[in-house]
């Protein structure tokens, strides 16, 4: 399948592979992993963060003075979709105790829990249910379930990943809550591998000191999320409606958040819903295509849920990190940026340059891992092209087969099989071609331990809150907070929302914003949230002369 | 020797004693069982009707698994079972131009069904491949002479292309039982149809015929009923509390599968849970082999 | 991505459209000019939106994939089947057992199965879909949890079935019913969920986030790393 012009670096990889494997066997990393001045340079030189047209100053708003992501900067400095007086506030369409914008698994957990804690909840989201990053996770989720682990050894990954930039207590209730979650989750009917003891199994990650990476085969996250749709279906009393997006909050004449205005994508209606306490769980953002990097995320991961908190005053954290996740697909094309999960290397997948040689400990943190293959590819020039242009580095995935036995690639790692046979490619004999690609939003709306932002009303879990994991996320502990902070959410809202009085509604902020963007001078044909990432050809575009372009094509 | 085995749904969960004394008994007597890979319901009821050509695809699935894994003889304990997959092997050989058709929607399967199977029921295979001298041999624990009635129902015997023996004059299970040391009776009801699956549409008239087969049975000195058909077995063991409400003078009796009364004579080992599974407690039969 | 020179034609839902060879069905579309809404989710292979029929030119057999997925042919005819009609039963995990008789209550026309495999066939993650129900239907859970593991709940089998089952549903069930019931206890979890209840690594928590960021960047990079 691999084009002639790939076929000599293989054979490399293939000559390679024997001493590779003997390496591996030896128990002890197949490259010393780096120190901090080591991780501090490749970082610096090679990581798309730190390049000088990465971030640039927000210039209104909660965070206004702070360097973010370019593109995070740009969207905040945007025009709403909305247009307040077109809404009769008195009388909302829906009314709820606990609104819950976003259904992965963090939103999942948190309608789950309102329910539980007495709540009338109300779960929207923008596609269908399940139609998010929580469905795509592969890899793994982190518990620290050994004996020869601990939460205390977590929690020193989780900070050691995150730049020690954590926010301490929460990084603790992350750790800590880990096997509960986990029990919980198999309570709910989750079937994760198993050792033939009944432990369950568990795999090194990037960045963790033990193997800490439990596993549903590679659908991991599609197990989890998919168990807890079940669950939220089973339970007829929580509102769902889908295809429904929010487009902003609305608050009340306290200042506190009190509801959202929502657009139907199909009939193009849009609702007001009143909701004594409300929870962001929109996910994050790789549709952005930052740095126009291909993204691993869902079509819907557009950032919404942090532009719409923004305007309504909760501060954002970290959101001048990005995640990119060292082993995204380069070929072949169709599947450019699609993820190649990090169980791979988890299960002894090795990365190597055109001559198959190996050139960085393989489960490095990821924004470190990713850094060293951008400067193996650029910097020094062993990486390898492809037909249509782009390059990448080797991941050896055959040496998993020998390292764990004929048939362990078909056993654990399904998904990653059939994505690679469907287009010609067995990864059982043939090496991968990687290159990194826009995964994760490290940061997001800043949170407490009760998942409370710094307005209030307005809660957030998962992948759109930020602090947990500092500037930078291990693989595994983003499964691990959907479930932590999700439920965490779901409880406290459902509290908060128990004493909440209503008063009357407003979008007042949404014009305070747009004022002060208007006074930055920004072209007012730039609207959010986006929605939907607008994938429209230009070709197309010049003939669709009735649709006007704002933001996007919805 | 080894020999492809097809269980039958109904012998997984309700009738995991026939499932689990069929093997006992075969492995006992020198023939290792091996279960059909990636077997389906045999297509029972649907496959009756031949009129549908779709209906005939589960049963012929089975024979093409059987195929697929070296062909040869398939046995296959439950009566319905073994009625429904015997047509079918009928149904391919008779009618090459619509198994043509079948084959055809198959297109999915990695070899086409070329008519290789020769489905064998359990007691057709100890009659005539093991014979019913070894099976005397292998007895441990005669039964005393106790008085057992072989109830054949309808699918051991109907239609007569499928029979096990002579329609008319059945004497496969009698001969077995002499085997095993208990003494036979034969009694009038002996082939009639337990109800079937009446049960669950008009009650009424399985009731009756519970009691009017135990009745037959029971004239002729009978103390305990064989049979091969888990749809049988619940007829007229799991029937008979509901029945006696409506007859109460119904004659109360344990009704087991051959091959449990087989384990109990050749002292293999009884399981406590397979009592579980019966409604009328068979330890009389274990009584009298003095297990 | 294909060269834009190199053109194939598409029907969707009858009409022809010129798209890009070597295009996935999604982005085809989306070179149409389709804004998509529904028939679309994480564009990966994941999460099942995007279900698709088709015929390929000179072909009579009906194929399944995702849109997501599969590559255009010259000649193919496609509709999106963005949904497959069918409610979801309302039960509850806890007061169900792990056996054929959940599945009778719950999704009684499992039993319909005439073993036609047509689900097998179209079936675009390759899972053997009348095995499992098989499997149901004389109640082995384990194995029908096992098998359907990796479907991604795109609807297509049971849009095909004669039988009218609704096989993803019914798969999820027994997912969840070894999940809750059949899945061997993990004695180490329970030991250490105990533990942390008990406040057993309070104290070296506290001592952690007390440090200062020089003591916790020490603690940190000299922490032993175990890969086995
Ligand atoms: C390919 C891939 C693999 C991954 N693998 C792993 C892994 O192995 N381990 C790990 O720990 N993490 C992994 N992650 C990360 C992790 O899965 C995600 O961070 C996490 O699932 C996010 O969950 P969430 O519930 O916060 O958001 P999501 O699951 O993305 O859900 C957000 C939901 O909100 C909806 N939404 C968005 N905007 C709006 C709006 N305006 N109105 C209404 N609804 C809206 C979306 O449509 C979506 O349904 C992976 C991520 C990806 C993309």
């Amino acid at each position: 399948m691999y084009p002639e012009s790939m076929q000599e670096s293989i054979r490399k990889v293939e000559a390679s592979r024997a001493r590779r494997i003997e390496l591996a066997l030896s128990g002890k990393p197949v490259v010393e992993p780096m120190s901090a001045e080591q991780r501090q340079d490749v970082l610096d030189r090679f990581h798309p963060d730190y390049q000088d047209d990465a971030r640039r100053e927000v210039r209104w708003g909660p965070n206004a003075g702070q360097r973010l992501t370019t593109e995070v900067a740009d969207l905040l400095e945007t025009y709403a979709r909305v247009d307040p007086s077109d809404y009769d506030l008195l009388e909302p369409d829906f009314d709820t105790d606990v609104l819950v914008i976003g259904a992965g698994s963090a939103g999942f957990c948190a309608a789950l829990l309102a329910q539980e804690h007495g709540a009338r909840v109300t779960l929207a989201t923008k596609l269908r249910l399940g139609d998010a990053n929580s469905m795509m996770a592969q890899g793994g989720i982190q518990a620290a379930v050994r004996d020869d682990d601990s939460p205390v050894h977590h929690y020193l990954d989780v900070v050691g990943g995150g730049h020690f930039d954590n926010r301490p207590e929460l990084a603790r209730a992350l750790v800590s809550e880990a096997p509960d979650a986990i029990a919980w989750l198999r309570r709910k009917g989750v079937m994760f591998d198993q050792e033939d003891d009944g432990s369950l199994k568990a795999k090194p990650g990037g960045g963790t000191c033990r193997p800490r990476m439990l596993s549903a085969r590679d659908y991991t996250g599609a197990a989890i999320c998919r168990t807890l749709r079940d669950e939220i279906q089973n339970r007829p009393e929580i509102r769902v409606l889908e295809h429904s997006s929010a487009i902003e909050l609305i608050k009340d004449a306290r200042g506190r958040v009190a509801g959202a205005v929502l657009y139907h994508l199909l009939t193009r209606e849009h609702f007001t819903i009143r909701a004594r306490a409300t929870v962001m769980a929109t996910g994050g953002f790789g549709r952005l295509h930052v740095k126009g990097f291909e993204t691993t995320n869902h079509y819907g991961a557009t950032a919404d849920g942090l532009v719409m908190a923004y305007r309504a005053g909760a501060r954002l954290l970290y959101m001048d990190s990005v995640q990119y996740h060292p082993t995204g697909a380069v070929f072949p094309p169709q599947i450019l940026g699609f993820l190649c999960t990090e169980k791979l290397r988890g299960m002894g997948g090795q990365p190597v340059n055109a001559d198959g040689e190996l050139f960085v400990y393989p489960l490095e943190p990821r924004d470190v891992e990713a850094a060293s293959f951008i400067r193996e590819a650029t910097e020094l020039g062993h990486g390898v092209s492809t037909p249509s242009g782009h390059v990448g580095i080797w991941l050896d995935t055959p040496v998993i087969e020998k390292l764990n036995g004929a048939g362990a690639i078909e056993k654990n790692l399904p998904a990653m099989l059939r994505q690679f046979q469907r287009f010609g490619v067995d990864i059982r004999s043939e090496p991968i071609l990687v290159y990194p690609t826009l995964h994760y939003q490290n940061g997001g709306i800043e949170i407490d331990v009760e998942c409370r932002s710094t307005v209030e009303g307005l809660y957030a879990a998962g992948e759109v809150a930020g602090g947990i994991h500092g500037r930078n996320r291990l693989m595994g502990n983003s499964q691990l907070d959907l479930i932590v902070f999700g439920r965490r959410a779901g409880r406290y809202a459902a509290a908060f929302a128990g004493t909440a009085e209503p008063a009357e509604l407003s979008l007042g902020h949404v014009l305070e914003a747009n004022r002060r963007v208007g006074e930055l001078g920004v072209d007012r044909d730039r609207i959010s949230p986006l929605v939907l990432p607008d994938y429209v050809p230009e070709r197309v575009k010049r003939r669709q002369h009735d649709t006007r372009y704002r933001g996007t094509l919805i | 020797m080894s020999l492809l085995y097809f269980p039958g749904c109904t012998l997984k969960n309700k009738a995991r004693n026939f499932d689990a004394s069929t093997l006992e008994v075969f492995s006992a007597l020198g023939v290792e069982l091996a279960e059909l890979e990636r077997w389906n319901c045999c297509g029972t009821v649907f496959s009756m009707a031949d009129d549908d050509l779709m209906l005939q695809l589960a049963p012929l699935r089975n024979l093409l698994r059987a195929e697929q894994q070296g062909g040869g003889e398939l046995l296959v304990p439950c009566s319905m079972c073994y009625n429904t997959l015997r047509r079918a092997q009928r149904f391919a050989a008779a009618d090459p131009e619509r198994l043509g058709r079948i084959r055809d929607f198959m297109y999915d399967e990695p070899s086409a069904y070329r008519g290789d199977v020769e489905v064998r029921h359990p007691l057709a295979y100890l009659r005539d491949r093991v014979g019913l001298e070894r099976v005397k041999q292998a007895v441990e624990r005669p039964l005393g002479g106790l008085r057992l009635g072989a109830y054949y129902g309808c699918l051991l015997l109907r239609p007569s292309e499928l029979a096990v023996d002579d329609p008319a004059r059945p004497r496969v299970m009698e001969d077995l039982i002499a085997a095993l040391g208990a003494e036979p009776v034969e009694f009038g009801q002996r082939a009639e149809c337990c109800g079937a699956y009446q049960t669950l549409s008009w009650r009424a008239v399985t009731l009756r015929r519970t009691y009017e087969i135990l009745g037959s049975a029971c004239a002729a000195g009978a103390r305990a009923l064989l049979t091969s058909c888990p749809l049988c077995a619940y007829n007229l063991d799991q029937m008979q509390r509901e029945a006696v409400k409506s007859y109460p003078d119904l004659c109360a009796m344990p009704v087991l599968y051959f091959t449990e009364l087989m384990v109990i004579a050749m002292g293999l080992g009884w399981k406590p849970e397979w009592s579980a599974l019966h409604e009328v407690d068979p330890q009389p039969v274990l009584d009298a082999a003095g297990a | 991505m294909a060269t834009e020179d190199k053109l194939v034609t598409i029907h969707v839902m009858g009409e022809a459209f010129r798209v890009p060879e070597g295009s996935t069905i999604m982005t085809a579309l989306e070179y149409a000019g389709f804004q998509l809404t529904t028939g679309v989710g994480c564009r990966e292979g994941f999460c099942g939106a995007c279900g698709t029929l088709y015929r390929e030119a000179g072909d009579y057999k009906i194929k399944g994939g995702l849109a997501c997925q599969t590559v255009v042919t010259d000649g193919m005819h496609l509709a999106q089947i963005p949904f497959v009609p069918a409610a979801k039963p309302v039960y509850d995990i806890e007061a169900l057992s792990p056996d054929e008789e959940a599945i009778k209550r719950i999704y009684p026309e499992v039993f319909r199965c005439v073993a036609c495999s047509t689900c097998t066939k179209i079936c675009p993650q390759d899972i053997q879909v009348m095995d499992y129900v098989q499997c149901l239907m004389r109640g082995d859970i384990a194995q029908a949890a096992n098998i359907s593991f990796d479907c991604l709940r795109c609807g297509l089998c049971g849009l095909r079935c004669p039988a009218e089952i609704v096989q993803y549903n019914a798969a999820t069930l027994a997912r969840r019913l070894y999940g809750r019931y059949l899945a061997r206890p993990s004695e180490r979890l329970e030991r250490r969920v105990e533990a942390i209840a008990r406040g057993d690594y309070d104290a070296q928590l506290d001592e952690l986030q007390g440090l200062d960021a020089d003591a916790l960047k020490k603690r940190y990079y000299d922490r032993e790393i175990k890969t086995k």
